[in-house]
């Protein structure tokens, strides 16, 4: 089933399921992130701005269900060093803009850019950049198929990233 | 405080180390001076320059340097300083040009750093000023190139890099040979990875035999629960699942894989058995790799298995995974890590895609193994600012070193690596140089 965006709702509900991932991950909520993305998911974060591919060449995260599945456990596992310190994020979401461009197996895109502030082991980052959502439909829910984060800075020495942004 | 030869050498004892080598920034400098001055540095790999003009830019220690292929194919490196002012001549990380031209008053260099052209000349006449005096072009480094790794050195009187790679070189040689065609090329990008921590506490790492159960445990046992609620019917044999778990193995199985020091600080664990032996090999590339060289070649040089290798200081191979990482210290507290990883010409695509995902899972700033280790390093370098104990023990098999000729070799549990690696610093640290 195509989405169409026919009505301020339609947008209003795109916009909700952008709002709740930001806050899950916020929150720290691997298991309530995850349940927003289809099982054939990926989450992508190039390491150059004009990447065209995930599997030729490196990137900073190309995830998809398994390594989703691995990091949620491995986010609260009391054993992890780099988890020790829980990592406070605030994310804000604007100039949000909807593509209707129907590709294979996603039934809109939605373009957002988004300012990441997070505080992790004494330091404060700012992450910044544009996401792309590939949406999908199923159940009468509004699901990510798949997400992209091109970070204005994704070819600089960078620290660690300690969780999706 | 100005340390005496004597003072460095005291430094290393034969079972500890002090502090100060990681805490201390007049040290610091006295490494890049000594250490990065004399050693010879990994720049990079020809296949980054392939056509002329291509360049690629970096800092050797802390001096910029360029790496350029010239109009008659030959790599050069050359400090990227202008010879009139001082500019940095090119500061893009990689392009293409046809000669070097400064920004600031238009001095132009020819590909091989000769000095061409010095606009409006006339306000020279007379000066002294001579253009094809060579302190005014780019001055070379000397480099040198096995099998296409570019290293340099500032050395004026190095010993060979044939020699300085000594028997650690053939795992660089293991790596272009599991090539068919006996070659490799840099692809598929790089990561940079920053590391608030000495550089030595990123190498000291790599042959640690002693760590992964205990800081990788988490991933292990994430990946693990995750396979167990898989369906009977589920694929094991992914690539995810070969390359994490293996990161738990026993104390014992690192003891079985051996630690092997050389001169000049070299090092690998591994050889006839490492962490990455037990990974599914391609049929298609194996049969390449047969006609190439034969069953009973090949099976040498599947079976020849390291885990990391480093040539001291400055770079570390995985020949099994074809990727490599590159050391750039920029202070006493911050590293920068590089990962670049190799294509097997004459090899299937699909192992440029493993060792991607491997880069990826095991190396990358949002992986769930290097930000592990990173936290360790950095909880050493915060830690040793204590003056509650001066010194860092290594003792781990003192004494039971075997000398086989050209190498030392112990236990994969034991502490040759540090000791094979200070023994180095040492020697280094206590020459002293002009640069």
């Amino acid at each position: 089933m195509s989405i169409v965006i026919r009505s301020v709702e339609d947008l209003r509900e795109i916009e909700g399921l952008l709002y709740e991932e930001a806050s899950c991950l916020d929150r720290g909520d691997l298991d309530g992130w995850i349940q927003l993305y289809t099982d054939d998911a990926t989450y992508w974060m190039p390491v150059k701005e004009d990447q065209e591919d995930p599997i030729n060449h490196i990137s900073l995260f190309y995830d998809n269900r398994v390594m989703m599945e691995i990091r949620r456990l491995n986010y609260t596992h009391p054993r992890a060093p780099s988890k020790e310190y829980r990592a406070r994020s605030s994310h804000i979401i604007s100039n949000i803009r909807v593509t209707d461009r129907c590709r294979e197996g996603c039934d809109l895109t939605v373009t957002s850019n988004f300012h990441c502030l997070m505080h992790y082991h004494n330091k404060q980052t700012m992450f910044g950049g544009t996401y792309t959502h590939d949406l999908v439909r199923i159940d009468d829910q509004l699901k990510i198929r798949h997400k992209k984060v091109v970070l204005i800075n994704c070819d600089a020495p960078l620290g660690t990233i300690i969780i999706y942004l | 405080m100005s340390y005496t030869n004597e003072e460095l050498g005291e430094l290393i004892k034969p079972t500890k180390l002090h502090r100060k080598i990681y805490t201390d920034p007049e040290i610091f400098d006295l490494e890049m001076e000594r250490i990065w001055g004399q050693s010879w540095i990994y720049i990079g790999h020809e296949s980054q320059v392939k056509a002329p003009g291509d360049y690629i830019t970096l800092n050797y220690g802390k001096m910029p340097v360029v790496m350029v292929r010239d109009k008659e194919s030959r790599v050069h490196v050359l400090h990227n300083r202008c010879g009139h002012k001082g500019a940095k001549l090119v500061d893009m990380p990689c392009g293409s040009v046809s000669a070097f031209r400064c920004c600031y008053h238009g001095w132009t260099y020819k590909l091989d750093g000769k000095l061409t052209t010095v606009p409006h000349p006339t306000g020279y006449d007379g000066t002294g000023f001579d253009k094809n005096d060579p302190q005014y072009s780019m001055v070379p480094v000397t480099s040198a190139s096995h099998r296409g790794f570019i290293f340099a050195t500032m050395n004026p009187n190095p010993v060979e890099l044939k020699t300085w790679l000594g028997g650690a070189g053939e795992v660089l040689d293991n790596l272009c040979d599991r090539s068919p065609e006996g070659e490799v090329e840099a692809a598929g990008g790089v990561l940079r990875y920053e590391h608030d921590c000495n550089w030595k506490l990123f190498l000291e790492n790599l042959n640690d035999t002693m760590h992964p159960m205990i800081v990788h445990r988490s991933v292990v046992d994430s990946a693990l629960e995750y396979i167990k609620t898989l369906p009977d019917d589920a694929d094991e044999a992914r690539e995810e699942a070969q390359i994490i778990p293996p990161f738990g193995a026993s104390y014992k199985k690192f003891e079985e894989t051996g630690i092997t020091g050389f001169p000049f600080g070299h090092h690998y664990d591994g050889g006839k058995q490492s962490i990455h032996a037990d990974y599914s090999v391609d049929p298609e590339y194996e049969q390449a790799m047969i006609a190439a060289y034969g069953i009973e070649r090949t099976r040498e040089i599947f079976t020849f298995n390291t885990h990391n290798t480093l040539y001291y200081p400055s770079i570390t191979i995985k020949s099994a995974i074809q990727n490599i990482r590159v050391v750039r210290p920029i202070a006493y507290n911050k590293t920068i890590i590089e990962t670049w990883s190799f294509r097997l010409k004459g090899a299937p695509e699909s192992l440029l895609q493993r060792t991607l995902l491997y880069s990826r899972l095991i190396n990358a700033n949002g992986s769930m193994v290097g930000p592990d280790d990173l936290t360790a390093y950095v909880r050493v370098q915060e830690g040793l600012q204590s003056s509650g104990n001066d010194w860092v023990e290594i003792h781990r098999n003192f004494g039971q070193d075997v000398d086989q000729g050209d190498r030392l070799t112990n236990t994969g549990t034991s502490d040759l690596d540090m000791r094979t690696q200070y023994a180095a610093w040492k020697q280094y640290m206590t020459t002293e140089v002009r640069l």
